[in-house]
């Protein structure tokens, strides 16, 4: 088409030929949900973990809603302070408990502070369940590697649960949980369990060595490299701080295991945590919608900003 | 232009010693040159500094923080220059200052208003310095406009046109425009009563978009991320898209600056919305000097007055309330 | 879209008051209105001052998503003190009424096109939680008319043509204005548009009056600069991605800009935004408004970890967000309408087109 036939065109009102055309717009429902607005919920347990992580126990106050929540492990939800904010965390209880929903929190910043001033009978705000999950479908019948850093043992905690209560899809399953201090470590009411239980080898350690300590001493990686598991049918699945995953991941490679044995979970800036708000992207992909759960093998093929 | 030339060559000379040097060269339409980063000789032929130069260069020196780079300065830039020395925000011996005598910048905006019934700016096809008149080519022909006609208002105000302190001065130094009265216009704004002028500032600040341009122009904003307009600690401003909150943003901007603010206009001049905001920090400048007669980014051996402290300030005298 | 044809109308200048007025009786016309040095959109007063054509500063997007609005506002009920004890009442906003954006330029309706797949759900179309559409962004989309007043001529910053749009392109709009001598044609695309005709002042057009408004479309596209070569703007899908790591060359790209969310705050397609309550502790809103990505805390994390610490790293996001990820996954089209306002705009003169070639070049030469 010439410039003046489009122009002729454009002139009586009709379209240039691209893209959806004149007057085109996406339809509106008015009975549309508002994925904005949080579910009330109830606090109903808090546990100390660590001096600067609580766990927190909620229940959705609508009842129908509580009973009808589904997720899979791995997905994350939104907590809500009214008047403060709002923040991600996984969700890290499994799916297969599903009295109370559980959220751990390390305090670092405004709304976080608030959250650790909950206590029993609160109210917070949820938005629940967004983002993937891990691919446990493709891991069963694997053996399976935590490798858990501080705060990072949260999500894994979900997955590990889950695989332990539907425990005979899967083949070994080891864990290894770091933190820089005994104080640091969560979870701590669930790790004696965890060190004797038959159907899981736990293997703990932390940064410098500490009166009374009586499992490992030394960074992650290099217990890792210790462990030295097997990368045959394996997936190892990882979340720590940054430069944690950073060297656990060269270890892991050191290892043998292929990029695509290798799930990891990101954190990110968040939002809105359906894909609109336009901040954790890394290149085209959303952590908020096509994460968190990433294989080494995924990012290998995203920009590099994490 | 011949300063044009000897300012290229002087680039090209200076070049090899530093990581690169910041001017001018050519921007996205007539009106306006852009900032330039050079960092290789060859490229030296683009340099500009005239009548279009309008970008603050010093704003972006302390980002250059441990690299000795050029900077070239108008009179008013290198007072920029002076107050961040004076704050220890830029090292003098990472610095090459190259100065020129500056014959004052465009206010695009005023040029705009002048040309409208012929055309927008952005139609102009070129523009350049002949004298005291500029030449602009527009889609029906060219035509002149007197360089004071459209010339910023704080060049007309400006006592300072050559830059202090500058390891190389190119050309003659020149002297100010007029000896007129700094103040004038903000004693005329000053006459309206309160509420007049509480209206003037809600109805200008109506139309802040909330960039922070004007703050991330300013070469002595520094505390840049740590902004109070988005800090939640402390929770001073709203979100809220409200007028007051705007223009509390401005007010907060301005009381940070005052004593440091050098009149470049940076902020003014880099407002999408055509918000001037330069007259709530020239108010307090004014204050300044009347106060503890400082001006900034002149005087290198003083002190800027709301970062020092005196038990006695000669011109407060609080005992005798 | 519906195939039917539609009638073009004519209203003269000195009815176009009284039409807008007329509408204005059914819905919040925002026209634009020259203040100070700026061209911005208000609520249509009394209609006057519309008859010459004015380039508005800011784009329209504020219409559909405003600067600031309240997600929710909630409540504490009971006398217990404490941010999280007792109960909580949210409330959702009432939804404003129909809207009408009056002289909007064909870039400004474009930019809406960008929104349009990404507050639709696109996002979240594998999601287990559901597909998750933003209502508030809907619902006034479909409430909205939007008039695009056609360019008579392009400036020196505007590059629509580059992405696929023109002077007097109707995506996205629902009725078509051309400035002729004495009035305005007004061509609908819509059946929205074609609604809005319905004033006994809209009179059919002349056939000379049609081929007068086809004439100086002509004459406005032949007034844009030379765009690259079509299908050489594709290019920059790759070579964003293969530059991601070239630091040296953001540096060089960024050297100049101050990192203020001028562009983004203008631009027709920048859409994301940020999260945030107020409240007075017994009562308050959750906000959504406008965010930048050319701030430095977009992206930092509460443990202070910053993935776009460096301006480089925020500015390669946003050139890459437009002109490489975006197009990933929406069929390739840029989200860019090049309006220009980001150049035009820039207080330090950063040049978009400039970077997307130079990657464009530079990837080419690795």
């Amino acid at each position: 088409m010439s410039k003046a036939q489009s122009a002729a065109q454009s002139a009586a009102g009709t379209a240039p030929g691209k893209g959806p055309g004149p007057g085109a717009r996406p339809a509106f429902a008015g009975d549309l949900p508002n994925p904005y607005l949080p579910m009330p919920a109830t606090v109903i347990e808090v546990i100390n973990e660590s001096p600067s992580i609580k766990t927190f126990r909620l229940v959705l106050n609508d009842e129908r809603a509580m009973r009808d929540f589904h997720f899979e492990p791995g997905q994350v939800g939104q907590l809500s302070m009214f008047g403060v904010g709002e923040s991600t965390f996984v969700i890290n209880s499994p799916p297969t408990r599903k009295d109370y929903l559980q959220f751990s929190v390390m305090k670092a910043g405004e709304n976080t502070a608030a959250l650790h001033g909950l206590s029993a009978g609160d109210t917070v705000g949820v938005r629940a369940p967004l983002g993937n999950f891990f691919p446990y479908e493709s891991m069963k019948g694997k053996d399976i590697v935590f490798i858990g850093g501080g705060i990072g043992m949260a999500p894994l905690r979900t997955l590990l649960l889950f695989m332990l209560d539907t425990r005979k899809d899967y083949g070994r399953i080891r864990l290894l949980y770091g933190a820089r201090s005994p104080q640091d470590m969560a979870f701590s009411a669930e790790l004696p369990d965890w060190l004797v239980r038959g159907d899981l080898e736990t293997v703990l350690t932390i940064d410098r060595e500490a009166e009374g300590w009586e499992h490992k001493v030394g960074l992650i990686p290099n217990v890792l490299l210790e462990m030295a598991p097997a990368p045959e049918n394996c997936v190892a699945v990882t979340c720590g701080p940054p430069i944690m995953i950073k060297f656990t991941l060269q270890a892991l490679e050191k290892l043998g295991f292929a990029p695509e044995q290798i799930v990891t979970t990101l954190e990110k800036r968040m939002k809105c945590g359906i894909g609109i708000c336009g901040r954790c992207n890394i290149g085209d992909k959303y952590v908020c919608v096509d994460g968190p759960v990433f294989t080494l093998a995924q990012l290998k093929g995203m920009p590099n900003e994490l | 232009m011949a300063i044009e030339q000897e300012l290229q060559a002087a680039v090209k000379a200076a070049l090899p010693e530093l990581d690169c040097i910041i001017g001018w060269g050519p921007g996205p339409d007539a009106l306006r040159d852009a900032p330039l980063f050079l960092r290789d000789a060859a490229d030296a032929d683009v340099l500009r500094a005239g009548f279009f130069s309008v970008n603050n260069p010093a704003l972006f020196l302390p980002e250059y923080k441990g690299r000795k780079i050029g900077v070239l300065v108008k009179g008013c830039d290198a007072r920029s220059v002076g107050q961040l020395l004076l704050e220890g925000l830029v090292r003098r011996e990472d610095l090459f200052v190259i100065g020129f005598p500056c014959s004052g910048v465009i206010d695009a905006g005023k040029a705009a208003a002048l040309i409208a019934d012929r055309c927008e700016a952005g139609e102009l096809r070129s523009v350049r310095e002949q004298g005291d008149s500029i030449v602009l080519e527009g889609p029906d022909g060219a035509f002149s406009l007197a360089k004071k006609d459209v010339r910023a208002d704080k060049c007309e105000r400006c006592l300072f046109p050559n830059a202090m302190d500058a390891d190389l001065f190119v050309g003659e130094k020149r002297a100010p425009f007029a000896e007129l009265d700094e103040y004038a216009d903000l004693a005329a704004f000053e006459q309206a009563p309160l509420e007049e002028r509480m209206a003037f500032w809600e109805k200008e600040m109506s139309r802040c978009i909330r960039c922070y341009a004007c703050r991330d122009a300013c070469p002595l904003c520094v505390c840049r991320d740590q902004c109070v307009a988005v800090a939640r600690d402390p929770h001073w401003l709203s979100q809220a898209d409200g007028i007051r909150d705007k223009l509390f943003f401005q007010i907060i901007h301005a009381s940070h600056l005052a004593g440091r603010c050098t009149g470049c206009g940076e902020c003014e001049r880099a407002c999408p919305m055509g918000i001037p905001v330069l007259l709530l920090k020239r108010a307090l400048s004014r204050r300044v000097e009347t106060l503890f007669a400082y001006r900034a980014g002149i005087d290198m051996q003083g002190r800027p007055p709301l970062l020092t402290f005196s038990l006695e300030e000669p011109r407060i005298k609080e005992r005798d309330w | 879209m519906s195939d039917r044809s539609f009638t073009p109308a004519f209203i003269s200048f000195k009815a176009l008051s009284g039409w807008l007025r007329a509408l204005a009786q059914k819905a919040t016309v925002h026209a634009p209105r020259r203040e100070g040095r700026a061209v911005v959109y208000r609520e249509l007063g009394d209609g006057q001052g519309l008859e010459s054509f004015l380039r508005p500063t800011e784009s329209a997007k504020h219409v559909l998503f405003p600067r600031s609005e309240a997600l929710f506002s909630f409540q504490r009920q009971g006398e217990a003190a404490g941010a999280a004890s007792g109960k909580i009442r949210l409330q959702e906003p009432e939804g404003e009424g129909p809207a009408i954006i009056f002289g909007a330029l064909s870039c400004d309706a474009r930019g809406f096109l960008s929104f349009d797949p990404v507050y639709d759900g696109c996002g979240t179309a594998q999601a287990v939680g559901g597909i998750a559409k933003d209502p508030y962004y809907l619902r006034r989309r479909a409430n909205t008319s939007i008039i695009v007043r056609a360019c008579k001529s392009a400036l020196n910053t505007c590059f629509c043509h580059w992405v696929g749009g023109g002077p007097a392109s109707t995506e996205g709009a629902d009725l078509l204005a051309t400035d002729l001598e004495g009035g305005l044609l007004l061509s609908p695309c819509s059946e929205a548009g074609a609604a809005l005709l319905e004033h006994p002042d809209c009179v059919p057009a002349l056939p000379e009056q049609i081929a007068a408004a086809a004439a100086l479309h002509a004459a406005a596209e032949r007034s844009l600069g030379e765009a690259p070569p079509a299908g050489e703007l594709a290019a920059s899908r790759a070579a964003l991605l293969a530059l991601f790591e070239n630091s040296e060359f953001w540096q060089r790209q960024s050297a100049q800009c101050l990192s203020c969310g001028a562009c983004t705050y203008l631009c027709p397609t920048c859409y994301c935004f940020n999260i945030t309550d107020e409240s007075n502790g017994i009562a308050g809103a959750r906000l959504r408004s406008w965010d930048s990505c050319m701030s430095a805390l977009f992206t930092l994390e509460a443990s202070g970890h910053n993935p776009r610490a460096a301006k480089a790293a925020r500015l390669k996001n946003r050139v890459g967000h437009k002109f490489s990820y975006y197009p990933a996954i929406h069929e390739g089209r840029f989200s860019c309408c090049g309006c220009g306002r980001c150049i035009k705009s820039c207080p330090s003169s950063v040049d978009i087109r400039k970077i997307v070639l130079a990657a464009i070049k530079e990837a080419a030469h690795v």
